[in-house]
């Protein structure tokens, strides 16, 4: 076992810590690209493939090209999210086969045309056992060199849940890792656990995304706060989600949460954890609650 | 109106003549009847019964004369003679076509659509666009969040939150790290086994993954040849490698075809021989196809079976149209793929194409 390091992103750090927010300008892409993080959490339905659509398509909106890789051989939804599921024809599996080759089997999404989609396999073939971390790990440096268009700066690998084969094929070809988590005590004992078999693997740059959260029930004391969560797990903070009922309406129309018109506040964090992600940065103050409002009846109570 | 009226006078009678009949059946009860007095109370009932019949008309003119005059009527229905009705024609009309309209537009609205759960209220049209893409505001100049002066309240889509600064210092990551280190003793499975393999001898059985035999992949997979896979994964241009190979085997099947022909000593029908050379000419084929039709009565000439003759114009087709596709390079993806489903239109459109024709 290497001698563990600490984290690149805190040992030098590139933006001023000062700015918590920095809209007005154009991210500066930092760090060597394509980018390739895996997007995992361990415990299941705490927003992976969620957080994998709107990280992607904030990171197209603002300028980058990204293809988001559905690891999650057997129940992929991320087509879904994304609302392209009546345009996957191939999939990694035939690009493996020979029945297309790797530019046929990436479906460009037509509202940002930065943004690609790659499905490992469709919902009802079968996975033939030697697909697994050199396969994906092939498709990836495929994707660096590819000359058919400019190679993509970011690659978002969606992870499945659960440490088994899938998650050993997602982590596989990673430089970084963004691990979902929500501020209860399940999810975070998978996600310390994830942290530690990732750390083994070599992937250093770990960042967290702590999903759900609700300040209200922060307030009443029945929910962790995202501070707590951080002490927990010793990770950098990515980004905060608080709950959006938008999440689930968005996940039904496939028309993915950031592209909202007004926009809501789970897309307006996602977008700020895309900045974030882009500039290798991490969160300077957290969200602790919603300030009272202070007006003529706050004297009376009110 | 009027339908009401006659439907309170046709039950009007009924009700009146049995009360009626009821009260003078109770007059009469005390009465002894008597064999004396049978023709005196003939007499009395063909007078009650003309009383009746009197008071029942008075009643029912009484009756008539309160009801209209406690409805007070609408003064364009009294001047209707005045010639002032058409307001109301026009109302009508409206409501006609308000009605006709509606029910046409629920017709096209197919059931299930966005638009038809927008319009039953299940969901909300002004949230997403349903019917537009999104064009919203530049995303570096987001209106929407503004972070107060001392950066400690953040404003988000109108509400004011309050920040904390995060606390997590360097030390605390590394000490996490090294609980984990020793928590977490793993090394990542490099190499995937069915329960029952043999365990290569250079290989760490620390980074063997055992699969049972019940998994799915154990028992539905098939092994990947690996150098061909890869290189399936690193072609960049040209016609993949399985199809090529499918091609590839056709051709080498219509040349065993054919020169087992001509060892039979049998004479391949020149226009035959056309229609596997030139597969994208409809016009050409058709006119074969009609010669073929005329040869075919000819018995000493073998004509090629037909059925074998589509087996092989597929693989044409299908080797051209990738030719085509690897060389839109820049349309490689697959929603041109989706847009343009017409790139594969040989042979096997030939009625399309005659039907489009105007000269056949």
């Amino acid at each position: 076992m290497p001698p563990l390091q600490l984290l690149p992103a805190f040992s030098k750090p590139l933006t001023p810590p000062s700015a918590l927010l920095q809209w007005n300008r154009k991210p500066q892409l930092s760090g060597p690209t394509p980018r390739v993080a895996v997007i995992t959490s361990g415990k299941g339905g705490v927003g992976k493939t969620t957080t994998t659509a709107n990280i992607g398509l904030s990171l197209a909106r603002l300028g980058f090209s990204v293809v988001a890789i559905d690891a999650d051989v057997g129940l992929r939804n991320l087509d879904l999210l994304l609302g392209l599921e009546n345009r996957v024809n191939y999939t990694a599996l035939e690009v493996l086969n020979g029945d297309c080759r790797l530019d046929q089997a990436l479906v460009r999404d037509k509202r940002w045309s930065h943004f690609e989609l790659l499905c490992i396999s469709k919902p009802r073939s079968k996975l033939p056992l030697g697909f697994g971390s050199k396969a994906l790990t092939w498709l990836v440096d495929a994707l660096k060199t590819r000359t058919s268009s400019p190679p993509p700066e970011f690659i978002l690998i969606d992870c499945p849940a659960g440490i088994d084969a899938g998650f050993i094929t997602a982590i596989a070809p990673a430089n970084e890792a963004l691990l979902i988590t929500t501020p209860d005590i399940t999810s975070l004992r998978d996600a310390d656990r994830v942290t530690g078999l990732l750390e083994c693997d070599g992937i250093r740059d770990i960042k967290m995304i702590v999903n759900r959260v609700r300040t209200d029930m922060i307030k009443g004391e029945d929910m962790m706060s995202v501070l707590d969560v951080q002490e927990m797990l010793g990770l950098p903070l990515l980004g905060v989600i608080p709950e959006d009922t938008e999440v689930i309406r968005s996940t039904n129309r496939g028309y993915p949460l950031v592209l909202n018109k007004p926009p809501t506040l789970a897309g307006l964090a996602f977008e700020q954890a895309a900045w974030r992600l882009v500039e290798q940065d991490t969160m300077q103050a957290v969200v602790v609650e919603e300030q009272p409002k202070r007006g003529f009846f706050s004297f009376f109570g009110g | 109106m009027a339908s009401v009226w006659t439907l309170h006078f046709r039950s009007l009678p009924l009700r009146i003549d049995s009360n009626i009949h009821d009260s003078s059946f109770d007059k009469m009860q005390p009465c002894p009847i008597t064999s004396t007095n049978r023709i005196a109370i003939r007499n009395g009932i063909s007078n009650l019964r003309s009383q009746l019949k009197h008071h029942s008309f008075n009643s029912i003119a009484k009756f008539h004369h309160r009801l209209v005059t406690s409805i007070s009527m609408p003064p364009f229905l009294l001047n209707r003679n005045g010639g002032s009705n058409f307001p109301i024609w026009v109302c009508v009309a409206v409501v006609v076509l308000i009605a006709a309209v509606r029910v046409v537009s629920r017709k096209k609205e197919r059931p299930g659509s966005v638009a038809d759960l927008v319009r039953r209220g299940q969901l909300r049209s002004d949230r997403r666009g349903i019917s537009r893409p999104l064009k919203y505001e530049d995303p570096f100049n987001n209106p929407f969040v503004k972070v107060g002066k001392s950066d400690s309240t953040v404003e988000m889509c109108g509400k004011v939150y309050r920040l904390a600064p995060v606390t997590l210092t360097q030390e605390q990551q590394a000490t996490h790290q090294r609980r984990r280190s020793r928590a977490y003793q793993w090394k990542r499975p490099t190499v995937f086994l069915k329960e029952g393999d043999e365990v290569p001898p250079d290989v760490d059985p620390d980074t063997v993954r055992w699969i049972p035999a019940n998994h799915p992949f154990a028992t539905t997979a098939t092994d990947l040849d690996e150098e061909l896979a890869q290189n399936n994964v690193y072609q960049k241009h040209g016609v993949p490698f399985r199809i090529q190979a499918e091609h590839e085997a056709l051709q080498r099947k219509l040349e065993a075809l054919q020169n087992g022909e001509k060892l039979n000593k049998l004479v391949i029908d020149p226009s035959n021989a056309k229609e596997f050379e030139r597969p994208f000419n409809s016009h050409a084929r058709l006119n074969d196809q009609a010669e073929v039709n005329n040869q075919e009565q000819k018995p000493t000439k073998l004509v090629t079976d037909s059925m074998n003759a589509k087996d092989f114009e597929r693989p044409f087709n299908s080797h051209a149209s990738l030719n085509d596709q690897a060389e839109k390079s820049s349309v490689n993806n697959q929603a041109t793929d989706f847009d343009s489903p017409k790139i594969d239109c040989g042979p096997n459109h030939v009625e399309n194409a005659s039907s489009e024709d105007p000269t056949l």
